[in-house]
């Protein structure tokens, strides 16, 4: 046992001046390092980010298989890539003959859609996006409508049904549900079903609007609709990535006895610096 | 570690649901021309204090028609005056008078009809004024109603056809058994609603 006491007695030597030593070192306090990172912050959007012009090419194919067709455009403004106040411009022919009772109905006339869309999507900075959206529509035309002359079956007679330039005015709301993708570049394409309910049309006492210009055909209040859009996205303004600079200091655990050359400012987190 | 941006979150998703459910359904309703299409004017029995009434008496209903037919009347003392639209030869040989006359033509709109409550007669598409004649079985008198209207085509859609409406601007009755008659819905077409009234002699009576 007596060979071991020296030999402990110096290990509890040498741990007792190491702290010593830690105190010495303390006379020169360690620099905070300073760590520079660049924190990219949520990408924010400008309010208006440009308009989007569009073509239907549904209504005009639409002629193919009916006997009536729409020829409409629409610039959509893009307000933060959520809201898109929206105004439809078009022009519809129809000139519709049934095949039982040979009355034909035409007309030739513009009509006008306002609304808005709403972007449903949650990433709004894709470039695709899913829409739900809300429309007022108003046609004032002149139609035509003519048939077999009236024949009286106990009278007798009869007398040429035919009737001009009947001029009517008409009211309908609109609720759009669509997609629009991107294709290339700024250019998308999309389509839109539409569910349409007839406001009001100007009474007359010899025909009801059989088709109303940008309604479509009233054989019910409601009426469905559809487009397929070619979109050209004219961007106004720039999404914004923003990213700042965040300066970290590295702080000791304990607390340093002379803290005259680590100031508070120096041991947090500085004011991010906005690019 | 980021979890990637759905492009729907649950709420969207439920209301795109929702709503393509309301959609459909709302297409599920069906477009119909009117089952009843024939336009009639209307007419109401009523006794002249206005209750309405069936009219027991047996009715027949004829109007008059544009131009003349000629007309051929048998007379016999003692007999039944007959008339017709064609020679009778065998009722010349019983020794019966031929009357041969120019009057207007008619059709009959109802024939021996019994305990009416109401009825449905045409209108004129083309004359302004129709003659209504009600013959009764009980009553060797007749009634002539005079009624006047205007007429306009209606094409409710195309596939429906074409219906004619009339407006009715006046009235008028002898009084053989009408109290008064009086226009109670001045707008003719196929809804069914009644048009004229007509108020017959005396008050009905609880059986």
């Amino acid at each position: 046992m007596k060979p071991i006491i020296p030999l402990l007695s110096l290990v509890l030597l040498l741990a007792s001046a190491m702290p010593l030593r830690a105190q010495g070192n303390k006379q020169e306090p360690q620099q905070p390092q300073k760590f520079v990172a660049l924190v990219e912050e949520a990408p924010k959007l400008t309010f208006f980010q440009g308009f989007t012009l569009s073509a239907d090419v549904f209504g005009v194919a639409q002629r193919i298989f009916s006997d009536y067709a729409t020829f409409e455009g629409a610039l959509r403004l893009n307000l933060k890539n959520t809201f898109f106040p929206i105004v439809e411009l078009g022009f519809a022919t129809c000139d519709s003959e049934d095949a039982n009772t040979f009355i034909r109905y035409k007309t030739n006339a513009p009509y006008l859609r306002v609304g808005v869309d709403f972007n449903m999507l949650k990433d709004k900075f894709q470039d695709n996006r899913l829409f739900l959206g809300a429309r007022y529509g108003l046609s004032r035309y002149n139609f035509d409508i003519s048939g077999p002359p009236i024949k009286d079956p106990v009278w007798g007679g009869s007398e040429p049904f035919s009737y001009t330039d009947i001029a009517t005015t008409s009211h309908w709301l609109e609720i759009v549900v669509g997609v629009q993708v991107k294709v290339w570049r700024n250019f998308h394409m999309g389509w839109s079903v539409r569910y349409k309910r007839e406001i009001s049309s100007t009474k007359n006492q010899y025909a009801k609007p059989y088709y109303i210009p940008g309604f479509g055909t009233t054989t019910q209040t409601t009426a469905w609709g559809a487009s397929y859009n070619l979109i050209f996205d004219l961007n106004w303004g720039k999404t914004k990535h923003t990213a700042r600079e965040v300066t970290l200091t590295h702080r000791p655990l304990q607390q340093p006895t002379d803290t005259t050359s680590v100031t508070p400012s120096d041991s947090t987190l500085q004011q991010p610096q906005q690019q | 570690m980021t979890q990637p941006h759905s492009m729907i979150n649950k709420g969207q998703g439920a209301i795109i649901c929702a709503l393509c459910f309301v959609l459909s359904a709302m297409s599920c309703s069906s477009n119909n021309c009117p089952l009843e299409s024939t336009v009639t004017c209307n007419y109401g029995f009523y006794d002249a204090n206005g209750t309405a009434i069936a009219y027991n008496d047996t009715l027949t209903i004829t109007t008059l028609l544009p131009g003349t037919k000629t007309q051929y009347t048998y007379q016999l003392f003692g007999h039944r005056t007959i008339t017709s639209d064609v020679r009778i030869d065998s009722l010349l040989e019983k020794g019966y008078t031929e009357t041969v006359s120019e009057v207007r033509r008619d059709t009959i709109l109802g024939n021996r009809l019994a305990g009416l409550a109401t009825m449905k007669l045409p209108m004129s598409f083309f004359s302004g004024r129709d003659t209504i004649i009600l013959r009764y079985a009980s009553i060797s008198r007749r009634d002539t109603l005079y009624i006047q209207h205007s007429s306009f085509s209606n094409v409710d859609l195309p596939e429906c056809g074409t219906h004619r409406f009339h407006t009715l601007t006046g009235i008028q009755a002898t009084d053989a058994a009408i109290d008064h008659v009086e226009i109670s819905n001045a707008n003719v077409n196929y809804n069914g609603s009644e048009n004229i009234r007509i108020y017959f002699n005396g008050i009905a009576t609880e059986e």
